[in-house]
């Protein structure tokens, strides 16, 4: 692992060169190629992180195994944790690659540090020192006494802590899955070599995001992200909802990520520093320490920095909220759909969007002091997941379906790192990835095989044709829905215990929403997946897997495609065919004859491995993968063990931090955190057996409800929507939220931007054509004065001007 | 009579370097413009070589020698450029050149 952490910049560098190689030669030489050296770049990063996170778990000494070095430690006095800092560099042969202390304030603790090189260095002023009252100091002399400002310096160096590793593997991990997906999914598309090279790019940023020991870094790899996003929304910019989209998705981060900035940029007037910890080796100077000294009054804090603490949560929160799409900035998540589908699996389902969480994760300690903060995080939070699941019941593409659960699952994050639980937060974060990508990556097999088609009204049955991806989406749907020992049943539930501890309305908005996710989960997966096989006629214009514009042709071959599927099921499916004949529509039949023979022909050719076209290895391995971890990882965080991913994220500093500072606030202690705080409390589990109990129970319901409405009686969910139609539009329409944003905020500022515009056309414009006219009017004068080609005018201009030269030497 | 003295040379030549200057100044026909200049060089000449003989040293002869070989390069030139304006305009006045202001 020393080897690793001494090398640890290959882990962000390894996926950027892969993406130099593909993005510069790509185009004319690798071609259908360019998947690999993305391929090897983000493999051997996923290796190298999880050489680090098997190394960490080899360091680390659970709470319970007692005796241990962790436990001595951590009875010993204060003073010999200094002691402790210089013995145990264990890279001493390298002074770069620093280890914390292994206890930090009597918890034990895991991280270490990798110094690269300094980047930012901004001198040293000095100035006049103040007392307390803010009055100049002079000396005996009489002069003024000047001290030095601290330097602006930030270090380009990296943090190993277990959030780091955790967050590192789930990166690196399924970006590695879901490159290799890519390859069958985005086979034959143009500019092939250019979708690699922005998901290496991607990856690179997200390391150094998640890496970085400072908040400058992690903005760095934010903003870094936010491009890639970007670039990969309007990777089709030949479709205008795509563009418009990626201009969309831009535009609301902006919103965020300019709070974000002054945040940091106030971190930095308060405290001096925007590095989480400092000097790693020397406790007490990093902004996190700081803040959670300052919790405990251990270091007097002057007015101003009081003020910066209670503003810098707001502003952090506010970038979170827009990377992570939260109440109000979510609006671009639903619409970054039009970006290809694996890239909505890895980018807006299980990494960039999750940065938001692992920000207040990582800077708890800023946040936990800070009630005010918390509630409105904690509000924000469970409003938008009540809200979205809301709006993904009455959504009919599937992708988009599978976005507005994204925003909703991403609200119980935040309700998790906001009532002290942010264990709960990233372990939903982490089994979030896992069924959310899987999810993701199935609805991109179905697109890929229905020939863009996304709405779940076209389609139905799917199983026949799609057996395994039927099989790894089911898996996928259980994990969300909650259904019992699957992974989202127990990190959400983590979660609703923790705010029913909290707060008891909070409990239950989260167990509704709970509800919620598990029915419209369902519903998706009975409409599209069960009942009678019905096949999309033709694919949807402009939307989708395939070009909007694509020609004659390639409609032709993807309607073929879609019935040589159904030909295929009829073929081999005996039993199932007389169903088949009688649900599917003819009309699918019609238009394969509709377009000749030839099609029909090439349909019915391919009609016998239909099945295996649409579902290649290189596909369906990655979905396998992540359909066993989306069962397993929920067992990662076993509460009753203490070898857990909580006991293990625990001894993250950042939390540790939070921790400590949580402990010096009023009316708060460790136990708050309940869940899992790393020393032995036996108290905080006795609630959560009752919760499973419950959470379990609903989530079944859910999934009860939607059989009963999506498959043994369709018309009923038909009929319940009329009912109910005003609602049923309101949820339609999203709550008109995009319309309202439109009026409000979109027209007005067009209307400024007109009025600017005009402004700018006619009067700026007009001053500066205005003083253009001078030279060019005085020029013209002279010219028709001077210039006048008589030969005997100049030379007596010389003459005059020989005269004059001579007067003023002589005279 | 006495002696030539400094001025009388002096004075020659800032006669001949006038005359050139009011011929160049009121004649339009390019040679004559020429010649005109010509004559102002010569003035100037005869200046140098007053000095030249006044200071007792050969720097201004030497000089003239100089200028008047330059001159001669350059009369050749300017009397080619005459022989082609003349061709192309079948004139020598200098007025038919006025648009070739800016």
């Amino acid at each position: 692992m020393d080897f690793v952490i001494r090398h640890s910049y290959l882990i962000p560098l390894l996926p950027l060169l892969g993406a130099a190689v593909a993005g510069f030669f790509g185009a004319r030489y690798l071609k259908g190629n360019s998947h690999w050296p993305i391929w090897i770049g983000v493999g051997s990063s996923a290796v190298l992180s999880f050489t680090l996170l098997f190394g960490m778990l080899g360091r680390w000494h659970p709470q319970h195994e007692g005796g241990g070095h962790a436990g001595e430690a951590r009875a010993a006095e204060p003073a010999a944790e200094h002691a402790a800092t210089a013995s145990e560099n264990t890279a001493a042969d390298d002074e770069s690659a620093v280890q914390f202390p292994e206890t930090r304030r009597d918890y034990p603790t895991l991280a270490f540090g990798r110094h690269l090189y300094t980047w930012i260095r901004a001198g040293s002023k000095q100035v006049e020192a103040t007392d307390a009252q803010g009055k100049p100091v002079f000396d005996a002399s009489g002069q003024p006494v000047t001290k030095s400002v601290a330097d602006f310096e930030i270090n380009a160096g990296f943090l190993f802590d277990p959030l780091t590793a955790v967050m590192l593997c789930v990166i690196t991990g399924i970006g590695f899955l879901i490159t290799v997906f890519s390859k069958g999914y985005m086979a034959g598309e143009e500019g092939y070599f250019r979708f690699f090279a922005y998901l290496g790019l991607f990856i690179f940023m997200m390391t150094i995001l998640v890496m970085g020991e400072n908040l400058v870094m992690l903005y760095l790899g934010w903003e870094g992200v936010g491009l890639c996003s970007y670039l990969l929304i309007g990777y089709y910019y030949d479709r205008p909802a795509a563009r418009e989209a990626a201009k969309k998705a831009f535009l609301v981060n902006r919103v965020g990520d300019f709070g974000f900035g002054l945040g940091i940029m106030l971190c930095f007037l308060a405290f001096g520093t925007v590095s989480y910890f400092g000097n790693l080796a020397t406790p007490g100077d990093g902004l996190l320490e700081q803040a959670a000294a300052a919790a405990h009054d251990m270091n007097p804090l002057s007015t101003f920095q009081q003020d910066a603490l209670r503003w810098i949560p707001f502003l952090l929160m506010l970038g979170a909220f827009g990377k992570s799409a939260q109440f109000p900035l979510y609006v671009w998540l639903p619409d970054a759909m039009e970006g290809p589908t694996p890239v909505s699996a890895l980018i807006h389902a299980a990494t960039m969007v999750t940065a938001g969480v692992y920000m207040i994760a990582r800077c708890g300690t800023l946040f936990v002091t800070n009630q005010p903060a918390m509630n409105t995080i904690a509000v924000v939070g469970a409003f938008t997941a009540l809200f979205a699941a809301t709006i993904a019941l009455r959504q009919f593409d599937l992708k988009k379906v599978f976005a507005y659960s994204t925003v909703s699952q991403l609200g119980f994050m935040f309700v998790g790192v906001a009532v002290l639980a942010p264990v709960a937060g990233v372990f939903h974060l982490v089994t979030h990835a896992f069924f959310k990508a899987l999810l993701f990556l199935g609805s991109g097999v179905v697109m890929h095989a229905m020939a863009g088609v996304l709405d779940m009204r076209k389609m139905s049955g799917l199983r026949r044709v799609l057996p395994w991806t039927d099989k790894f989406v089911l898996v996928g749907c259980l994990a969300l829905a909650g259904f019992p020992f699957f992974s989202g049943f127990f990190s959400k539930d983590e979660i609703v215990g923790a705010a029913l501890q909290h707060n008891l309305f909070l409990g239950v908005v989260m167990l509704l929403t709970a509800f919620l996710t598990a029915y419209y989960t369902f519903r998706l997966y009975f409409r599209v997946f069960r009942g009678p096989l019905v096949l999309p006629e033709a694919p949807a214009g402009g939307h989708g897997h395939g070009h909007g514009t694509a020609d004659s042709h390639a409609d032709a071959h993807s309607t073929a495609s879609a019935s040589a599927i159904q030909a295929g099921d009829e073929e081999e499916s005996g039993v199932d065919e007389h169903l088949a004949n009688r649900q599917a529509p003819a009309s699918a039949h019609h238009v394969a004859h509709d377009h000749g023979g030839a099609a029909h022909d090439h349909g019915h050719a391919h009609g016998h491995d239909a099945h295996h076209n649409h579902e290649p290895l290189s596909m369906m391995l990655p979905l396998a993968i992540l359909a066993i971890g989306a069962v397993l990882a929920g067992y990662l965080n076993w509460p009753e063990r203490a070898a857990s991913l909580g006991g293990f994220l625990g001894q993250s500093p950042s939390f540790v931090e939070a921790y400590r500072a949580a402990e010096g606030v009023a009316g708060t202690s460790a136990e708050h955190f309940g869940v899992h705080d790393p020393r032995p409390t036996p108290e905080t589990h006795e609630l959560f057996p009752a919760i499973m109990l419950v959470s379990g129970f609903i989530s079944i319901v859910g999934i009860l409800l939607a059989w009963v409405m999506h498959l043994r009686d369709r018309a009923r969910a038909e009929r319940l929507a009329e009912s109910v139609a005003p609602l049923t539009r309101l949820l339609e329409a999203k709550y008109y939220v995009d319309e309202i944003y439109q009026a409000a905020i979109v027209e007005p500022l067009r209307a400024l931007g007109r009025a600017f515009f005009w402004i700018d056309r006619m009067i700026i414009d007009g001053a500066v054509g205005a003083m253009s006219w001078v030279p060019q009017l005085s020029g013209y004068a002279l010219k028709l004065g001077v210039q006048r080609g008589y030969l005997q005018g100049y030379a007596a201009a010389m003459l005059f001007g020989v005269v004059v030269i001579l007067l003023v030497i002589f005279l | 009579m006495t002696q030539l003295a400094l001025q009388h040379y002096l004075a020659v030549g800032a006669i001949m370097f006038c005359v050139g200057m009011i011929g160049f100044m009121t004649r339009r026909n390019l040679i004559v413009m020429f010649l005109c200049t010509e004559l102002m060089f010569q003035g100037v000449a005869i200046n140098l070589i007053a000095f030249g003989h006044y200071h007792g040293n050969l720097a201004g002869q030497a000089f003239v020698i100089f200028v008047l070989v330059i001159a001669a390069a350059e009369a050749s030139l300017a009397l080619g450029l005459v022989v082609l304006l003349f061709r192309t305009r079948n004139t020598l006045d200098s007025e038919a050149w006025r648009e070739m202001k800016g």
